[in-house]
């Protein structure tokens, strides 16, 4: 193995790690923050470190800590399989987040010869790994409800059982219809694919091309993580907490955890799948590389205008109303982060006059395009989280019932029917 | 025997396929979130213990007090009616003869446990001479051990109404 192959290959398990465990306090923290916002109420915004609190997501490491240090108690009236019950919250937690580790970031790089992906496993069949490794996550959840010995346990585990099986049918379903299409069984090749135009102008996105089968599929992964309004497995008002209802301190945490790296990890899946995955629209890799002049110079007039605006909100937003007397800090912190922010922008604005008006060699400019492009699959996997914590502040839970019924009687014929119309088409346009 | 036919609603192809009003629902969210996320301050909130609410009435039931007559001393006169009444059992009295010849009785100790109370205000129902009272417009009463939060007569006794009578 080559020096560059083992760097790209650190690298990128570093950065799915980091995107996959980093993204918990962020998205625990967002999904506050926007459940507030939405109800008209500020969120969690008052923890703080010597006065930085980043608009409040420090509040989630105080939880960490918080969750690390309580007591960790063992229920007594549980007295046999003791290791499983232990080791449950475990297996859901890895199967989440060994789930995101074949996503990939950014296009496989040419370096002396050697194709790299960036991917953490750099494997060529993303999709089926997704599919294996993710629903092994419920195992975790069928043996810690089942060992709980408590109904509200049981109950939270007999719904997540035939969750599972109900919904992991028309996910297939809509996988297949894509990979149909797509030809293919590795993301990196269905992120090539979704570079090309249809009709002359659109994007070929999954979503443009396979709207029945996108919907399908996000159904179904809503279901299959757990998030409203699909939660019946933990449904608070029903059932306690489900499966965790007797787990505590870390154990729970492991759990909870779980799930939002899962719904960070369906996140990732949804946009590699449907939405480009770290393309932009209308720019293939190899255009990207061959022009980056250009792009690092409308990236040179761009990115003040993004910190321009950013710095401008935040120093609105990051202050109290001038009814008080005492802002807690908040402004002292708004100065700060506008000093950081400048000198981020002056660094960031040297480098793309590196590129637009030095001579990069063409190594260089590939890792460019390659941070460009992790740098899109960020942004469009934040914009799909906010999206799936939205729609749990938007919608109601379904009855369990009803969850059953849509699976079953709709998702499952519509994702036969879609299977049906794609392969017409593609004969049709095969012959 | 007259019989109305309740209408059924959410039978049409737009209800049935619940995407459209999933929309409809992602609208009104997404734009009470972006205005939010675009001037914090217009959400209107306290920003309290910074900000005090400015809006508790004469009829809120705070911490209670005991209260004085006109020679400043104190009007309770130990009839254990508010023990009695109190559905949490959290009225500690113990009586004693009263000496300065303003009445027969006062109470010795008469303490309230707040960990137990539940501000019903039946105390203050029960009280024939009007000694108990919750108008003193305290919400929050802060200790570090179980004990601050048994309020002892001199804390009553020193406990300030909020409003005029
Ligand atoms: S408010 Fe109710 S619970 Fe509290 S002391 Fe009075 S009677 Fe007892
Ligand atoms: S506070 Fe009122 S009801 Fe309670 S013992 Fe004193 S006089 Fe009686």
């Amino acid at each position: 193995m080559s020096t560059a192959a083992l760097i790209v290959t650190l690298g990128s398990v570093v950065l799915a790690a980091l995107l996959a465990l980093m993204m918990i306090p962020v998205l625990v923290w967002l999904e506050r923050r926007i459940a507030g916002l939405i109800q008209d109420r500020v969120g969690p915004n008052r923890t703080n470190i010597m006065g930085f609190r980043l608009g409040g997501v420090i509040q989630s490491f105080a939880d960490v800590i918080k969750l690390v240090f309580k007591e960790e108690y063992y229920p007594g009236h549980i007295q046999t399989g003791r290791a499983l019950y232990i080791l449950a919250p475990a297996i859901t937690f890895s199967a989440a987040l060994l789930a995101f580790m074949t996503i990939p970031f950014a296009d496989t790089l040419h370096v002396s010869g050697e194709a790299l992906r960036i991917q953490a496993l750099p494997v060529d069949y993303g999709i089926l790994w997704y599919l294996a490794i993710g629903a092994l996550g419920i195992i975790g959840v069928l043996f810690g409800g089942w060992l709980s010995h408590n109904k509200y346990a049981l109950l939270g585990t007999q719904r997540a059982g035939s969750m599972g099986l109900s919904y992991e049918l028309p996910l297939g379903l809509a996988v297949v219809s894509m990979l149909l299409t797509y030809n293919t069984i590795d993301f990196n090749a269905m992120v090539a694919w979704q570079t090309q135009t249809v009709l002359g102008f659109l994007p070929a996105w999954g979503v443009v091309v396979q709207p029945l089968a996108f919907i399908l599929f996000s159904v179904a992964l809503f279901a299959e993580t757990n998030r409203a309004p699909f939660n019946v497995v933990e449904g608070e008002s029903e059932i306690v907490s489900g499966h965790m209802t007797e787990f505590s301190a870390m154990k729970f945490a492991l759990y909870f955890m779980g799930e939002y790296i899962a719904m960070n990890s369906a996140a990732a899946v949804i946009i590699t799948m449907f939405f480009g995955g770290y393309q932009l629209p209308y720019l293939s890799s190899a255009e990207l590389i061959e022009s980056f002049g250009t792009f690092s110079l409308a990236l040179m007039v761009i990115t003040p205008l993004i910190i321009y605006a950013f710095i401008r909100w935040m120093r609105r937003n990051n202050d109290v109303r001038s009814t008080l007397s005492h802002d807690g800090g908040r402004r002292f912190e708004a100065r700060v982060l506008t000093i950081v922010l400048l000198i981020k922008l002056v660094v960031l604005e040297l480098i793309f006059a590196y590129f637009a008006f030095a001579q990069p060699s063409a190594l260089q400019t590939q890792i460019a395009v390659a941070v460009v492009q992790i740098a899109v699959f960020i942004v469009k996997l934040m914009l799909f989280n906010i999206f799936f914590i939205v729609v749990r502040w938007t919608l109601p839970r379904f009855r369990f019932d009803q969850v059953q019924r849509l699976g079953w009687y709709y998702l499952l014929p519509l994702g036969l029917l879609n299977i049906f119309i794609t392969a017409i088409v593609i004969v049709g346009v095969g012959s | 025997m007259k019989i109305r036919v309740v209408q059924r609603h959410g039978t049409a192809l737009k209800d049935r396929l619940y995407l459209p009003a999933i929309w409809q629902g992602l609208k009104i969210t997404a734009t009470h979130l972006l205005k939010n996320v675009g001037d914090i301050k217009s959400v209107d909130v306290l920003e309290y213990p910074e900000e005090q609410p400015s809006d508790i009435t004469n009829r809120y039931r705070g911490l209670h007090r005991l209260t004085h007559r006109e020679d400043g001393s104190v009007r309770c006169v130990a009839c254990y009616m508010c023990a009695t009444a109190c559905p949490a059992g959290c009225i500690f009295i113990e009586a004693a003869e009263r000496t300065d010849g303003v009445d027969e009785k006062m109470p010795s100790r008469f303490a309230i446990d707040t960990l137990e109370c539940v501000f019903c205000g039946y105390c203050v129902e029960a009280c024939p001479c009007d000694a108990i009272r919750m108008d003193t417009g305290i919400f929050s009463l802060i200790g570090s051990r179980r004990e601050d939060f048994v309020l002892e007569k001199e804390q009553l006794l020193a406990h300030k109404g909020a409003f005029d009578e």
